[in-house]
């Protein structure tokens, strides 16, 4: 069988942003509800949005309409977060509490999905307790609902290249293959350089390697074969003789981007906006004042209505931002300094083959693609190579 | 210049330390203060930098790096790392080893205006470093305390492949280091492609 051609055999996961919970079993926060007449529902919902908006909850609906048996509908809304133990009414607003007697409203407590669904699936389940909104990922980046044939064909033909590349080093490195999706042009390719050797590889190795990747498997990784491995054993570097060439922190996204920077600034001498070139002509700045940077901003409309993504058929401004749209493949899933480059350097989408139990920062030990406050979100996809999708089909069945 | 109030000498050990650090931050400061002033005649927002850290060993400056993301279009050139290879560049020449290189950055100190963010703080521990002092926090990216506490290598995960912890102090002359960063970002930045900040024209 050829596995090259057989991507049936191939599988490419998602990785979320957040670890999934089986469906019927989400998280969930106690809240008070009451019945209302639906004549007072409008008034009800419009002053306890004002008075009390559930800031943590903006998934969850404030009304809920059920159907009785007898075709009279039943309106319930939300009045305000609960306690985790049955302590009744002491942490019910004033506000909150003026209206339930005015409205004379009849509380009691029932659960709400405290966070918003990240399936279909999961929000089918969760509107069995209370409705709640479904919003698919207001990112949109390509994959994450599924791949097209041919995305899935060009996914893996960029892991096999990744495989290759780690598999002609002389121990078992890490590789990384900088990707621009739109062209499928590989901007960057590169393996881990904390200890480069520029000894001469024999075959036998190269078939070593071959046996490895395709016997391992997440669970199972023989430790001392990975040594080499620099997202797997980051701080192992002091241990190492010495090589020709050495670096701790040359981890192979590490090295990728460099390249893929320097191809930046080889194709693309000279600044973006050239500012500097301007200021030199202009006065001096002191110490800018907000007053002054209000009336200087009217000069500036031009520069923030440059929107990069209109160009993208022009070559001259099709200059790069760093590696903007551009994907990367993995062997293993990159530790925190990796993957935390990646974010600084604006990568799309991370593809890797195998997790990274000890360090992993993509859902093993950390998980970026979660944290919110970062400035920018990759998508994370972990790809099944064919000995180990056969296995999880056997496990499955 | 005066030294801030919340440099107190009770967060220290010993008036050694505080020496160290009084003398370092001084000095941190001091070269921020002179480069940007020269600087900003020119306004040329390339050439501007405000992170800047300095690697103290034996009580003596021995690197210093700057943040070169811009000139480089390399996001990942923060000042740490640009101090961090000045010196495994002198090491590798005079020929120390790599059992050596991780001796030397156990004694090691890093000063920096800015909490490390999430890659520098995990390449930090990657190499032993003793201790780092940094001014502000980094409520968006920081890595040693704000977001994630990669100082701190957690027993579960990281000690069974060597985890390293280092031990990190915050808040030092936090006013001037925030101060330094809102003139540097009130300039904008002219490279993002849509930037979130009008860019201050001279």
């Amino acid at each position: 069988m050829d596995k090259f051609k057989d991507n049936e055999s191939w599988e490419i996961i998602h990785i979320p942003d957040k670890l999934p919970f089986p469906p019927h079993q989400q998280p969930t926060v106690n809240v008070y509800a009451a019945v209302i007449d639906p004549k007072h529902a409008n008034t009800i919902v419009r002053k306890l949005n004002k008075i009390l908006p559930l800031e943590n909850l903006r998934h969850v609906k404030r009304v809920r309409k059920q159907h009785l048996d007898g075709g009279s509908t039943h309106l319930s809304v939300i009045l305000c977060l609960a306690g985790e133990n049955d302590s009744q009414l002491d942490i019910i607003p004033q506000e909150v509490a003026e209206l339930i007697d005015f409205y004379q409203l009849k509380t009691s407590i029932t659960k709400v999905c405290r966070y918003a669904p990240l399936s279909k699936e999961e929000w089918v389940e969760q509107c069995k307790l209370w409705p709640t909104s479904f919003h698919p990922p207001t990112y949109n980046i390509n994959g994450i609902t599924g791949f097209s044939e041919e995305e899935s064909h060009s996914v893996f033909t960029f892991m096999k290249l990744a495989l290759n590349l780690a598999k002609s080093e002389r121990q078992m490195v890490n590789a990384a293959v900088i990707v621009d999706p739109s062209t499928n042009e590989v901007i960057a390719r590169a393996c881990d350089q904390v200890y480069s050797c520029s000894c001469p590889i024999n075959h036998e190795v190269t078939k070593t390697h071959d046996n490895m990747l395709l016997n391992s498997s997440a669970t199972e990784e023989p430790k001392l074969l990975y040594d080499g491995v620099s997202c797997l054993n980051p701080w192992g570097w002091s241990n190492q003789k010495s090589c020709d060439s050495w670096h701790p922190l040359r981890h192979a996204a590490i090295v990728a981007i460099e390249d893929s920077a320097t191809r930046d600034r080889n194709l693309f001498p000279g600044g973006r906006h050239d500012l500097a070139d301007i200021d030199h002509v202009q006065p001096a700045l002191t110490y800018p004042s907000s007053k002054k940077q209000k009336t200087k901003s009217m000069h500036v409309n031009d520069y923030e209505e440059l929107d990069p993504h209109t160009n993208d058929c022009d070559p001259v401004s099709s200059r790069p931002y760093l590696c903007t749209g551009y994907d990367i493949y993995l062997i293993w899933e990159p530790c925190a300094m990796c993957a935390m480059a990646l974010v600084h350097q604006r990568i799309k989408r991370i593809f890797y083959a195998f997790s990274n139990l000890k360090a992993g920062a993509l859902g093993s030990v950390h998980r970026l693609q979660g944290e919110k406050s970062l400035n920018h979100h990759y998508a994370v996809f972990k790809v099944l190579l064919p000995q180990e999708s056969l296995n999880r089909g056997v496990k499955t069945e | 210049m005066m030294v801030s109030s919340n440099l107190s000498r009770r967060s220290f050990g010993s008036s050694r330390d505080f020496d160290l650090i009084n003398h370092t931050v001084l000095l941190i400061i001091e070269l921020l203060r002179s480069f940007t002033w020269r600087h900003s005649s020119t306004h040329s927002r390339s050439s501007l930098f405000f992170v800047r850290c300095v690697i103290v060993m034996d009580r003596k400056v021995i690197s210093c790096g700057r943040n070169r993301t811009n000139e480089t279009r390399n996001a990942t050139r923060h000042a740490e790392i640009e101090a961090i290879d000045v010196l495994l560049d002198q090491w590798k020449e005079i020929k120390l080893s790599q059992a050596e290189v991780s001796k030397m950055f156990t004694n090691c100190y890093l000063y920096v205006t800015c909490e490390p963010c999430i890659m520098c703080a995990t390449a930090l521990s990657f190499l032993g470093i003793k201790e780092v002092y940094y001014g502000c926090a980094n409520d968006k990216f920081g890595g040693c305390g704000s977001i994630l506490s990669l100082h701190k290598s957690d027993k579960t995960s990281c000690e069974e492949v060597g985890g390293k912890s280092y031990k990190c102090t915050g808040g030092i002359m936090a006013e001037e280091a925030v101060s330094l960063f809102r003139n540097f970002y009130e300039l904008g930045n002219p490279n993002a492609p849509k930037p979130h900040r009008p860019i201050q024209q001279p």
